[in-house]
């Protein structure tokens, strides 16, 4: 559905995308990740025609997006991470506006607009003016007006950011709607716990290069034999990072208060082993289980911090 | 026929807006007040002298010409020079380029908005300016003329506008070299003129054909013959607009002039294509 290949793009000497790639699929709830400046902005202004690449190619449902940019655009759909609003123009008119400008005119626009103000929860807003909405509910028109020509993609950069935790989630089953509807949605967020929630996809990219990409449930699985191990010790903490330091399968050892969090390779066997020979040497554990696999430890993983987290060791 | 949406919107915000209807109010109390006092004082000379003299009726229309003409120059690079500007501070421009519409729709629709709103005004105060119908001297052949005159000005200096909204990320940056620019067409042109009549080259004096005053003093001199304001002109370029008649000046001068303002869009358009390579940022 969407295709980008090797996208380079300079900002002076500073390169805000090296060679980035990145394949979704028709129908994925896409989450496009990464910390601030890795370059998911830039990647999103280049796919909606809003950034001229140095060098790549994009492909959207098989059209070169550097060729035929105009006929691009009306697959796409653009949430941006700021409203963009008209003063002295009412909710209805600003739909009215957008739907023109995709080349809707007449009764087919104000049915199409009806339809999708009422499937945001603006339907009884219409005759509001839109500088006097809330923030929430400025971002769902902005929802609206991105589906106003029904494109078969959404990209939203950020969408939810600086919205409460109820509008959020009504952003999320809106979301939800729009995967049931079959439209393919890219959604860049910082807010991962919500990106795990929705989306079937995932790509992490920092420094301007795609680091890990594929379905979520993929990842999560890779992931959760690499999640390290959380022991919590009462006792004879500095006997148990002895331990933990000879041990040949420990890669590294972080301390988190009375928690000790170690990157073991071992198998579920060699875990028993070492509670064993923990428990044996006086050791006295509280707790011993293998962090669960999040699309937050994924991604800390991949970027390699961990806030809060002092790494004491590294084999 | 599908209006353009940039226009529609503008034109729905503006009609909302207070500022349409105090531009209009104010621009025409300003030129009925000169017209009605200008009137008064012909009827008082008339009472003193128990002569009329006709020609001041044709003073009376020049002098009503000349306000609105200068108005027009100041108030068409206002209204356009925080269009494009506007958009990118509102954050609705990129909003706009990933719609169907091209750089093109979007500036065309922002320089119909601007000129919408200045014909508006020309009409409006169509009354005033028909007052010397009453006497007689002007016929409405000039009349167009001079609408000519005014159009082309008001094309030029929206033009301007627009190309310098586009170029500059903010309104208020935009709207003074707009200003600037202008001041050069009308005052710097003229200047060029003098100097090229008086020691520098000749052919600087084509440089008239930039200046949207000379199109309108052109038309009134041809309807008017050599009155005051016109030889004023005429005088201070050094006697150099002698080198053509009114008539090809009004013409020529209206299509350089047009020409001028196509590159000044053709410009615009090319700094909101979003797809252009940009060399430089302000």
């Amino acid at each position: 559905m969407l295709k980008i290949e090797n996208l380079k793009k300079m900002f002076g000497p500073m390169a805000a995308l090296d060679g980035l790639c990145m394949h979704v699929r028709p129908g994925a709830l896409y989450g496009f990740v990464g910390p601030n400046g890795a370059g998911k902005t830039t990647t999103i202004k280049v796919l909606t025609g809003l950034l001229l690449p140095d060098s790549g190619s994009v492909t959207v449902d098989g059209i070169d997006a550097m060729k035929e940019p105009g006929r691009v655009m009306e697959k796409i759909g653009y949430v941006p991470d700021f409203f963009g609003v008209y003063d002295n123009l009412k909710v209805w008119e600003y739909m009215e506006l957008f739907s023109a400008c995709g080349g809707l005119y007449g009764l087919n626009a104000r049915k199409r607009s009806r339809d999708l103000l009422e499937q945001v929860g603006l339907g009884e807003k219409t005759e509001y003016y839109v500088d006097g909405l809330s923030r929430g509910m400025k971002q769902r028109l902005c929802l609206a007006r991105a589906l106003i020509h029904n494109p078969p993609i959404l990209v939203m950069d950020e969408p939810t950011s600086g919205l409460d935790p109820g509008t959020r989630y009504e952003f999320k089953e809106i979301l939800k709607e729009l995967r049931e509807q079959n439209k393919t949605v890219v959604i860049s967020s910082h807010i991962l716990s919500e990106l795990s929630e929705v989306c079937t996809d995932i790509g992490i990219v920092e420094q301007g290069k795609m680091v890990v990409e594929g379905s979520i449930n993929d990842i999560l699985n890779q992931i959760n034999v690499r999640s390290p191990l959380l022991i919590t010790v009462c006792r004879n903490k500095e006997h148990a990072l002895n331990l933990l330091r000879a041990h040949p399968y420990v890669e590294t050892i972080a301390i988190r208060q009375n928690d000790i969090m170690v990157g073991f390779t071992g198998e579920q066997e060699d875990e028993a082993m070492l509670l064993r020979q923990l428990v044996e040497a006086g050791v006295m554990v509280c707790g011993f289980v293998r962090e669960r696999g999040s699309l937050e430890s994924v991604f800390l993983q991949i970027i390699n911090h961990e806030e809060g987290m002092v790494l004491i060791s590294e084999n | 026929m599908k209006i353009n949406p940039i226009y529609w919107q503008e034109a729905r915000v503006s009609s909302r807006s207070f500022r349409l209807p105090m531009i209009i109010l104010l621009c025409n109390t300003i030129l009925a007040l000169a017209a009605l006092l200008n009137m008064y004082s012909m009827v008082v000379q008339a009472k003193d002298t128990a002569e009329i003299q006709y020609a001041s009726f044709l003073n009376l229309y020049v002098l009503v010409a000349c306000i609105e003409f200068v108005m027009i120059l100041l108030i068409v690079p206002a209204l356009t020079s925080g269009s494009i500007s506007g958009e990118r501070e509102r954050q609705t421009l990129n909003l706009l380029l990933t719609t169907r519409m091209t750089p093109a729709d979007i500036v065309i629709g922002k320089l119909m908005a601007g000129m919408s709103t200045m014909i508006l005004l020309i009409v409006s105060s169509f009354p005033v300016l028909a007052l010397v119908f009453i006497y007689g001297g002007v016929v409405v052949k000039d009349i167009m003329l001079l609408m000519i005159s005014f159009l082309s000005a008001a094309v030029l200096s929206g033009s301007v506008g627009i190309c310098c909204s586009s170029t500059f990320k903010k309104s208020t940056i935009a709207t003074v070299v707009s200003y600037c620019v202008m001041a050069g067409l009308v005052l710097g042109t003229a200047i060029a003129a003098r100097f090229a009549s008086s020691v520098g080259p000749g052919f600087l004096v084509w440089l008239l054909l930039l200046n949207p005053a000379v199109p309108f003093s052109a038309a009134m001199g041809e309807q008017i013959g050599n009155i005051r304001q016109i030889s004023v002109l005429q005088a201070w370029t050094g006697g150099s607009m002698q080198r053509l008649s009114a008539g090809k000046w009004l013409w020529m001068g209206v299509a350089v002039q047009l020409l001028l303002a196509g590159a000044c869009l053709w410009m615009a358009v090319n700094q909101v294509n979003p797809r252009r390579r940009r060399r430089w940022k302000y």
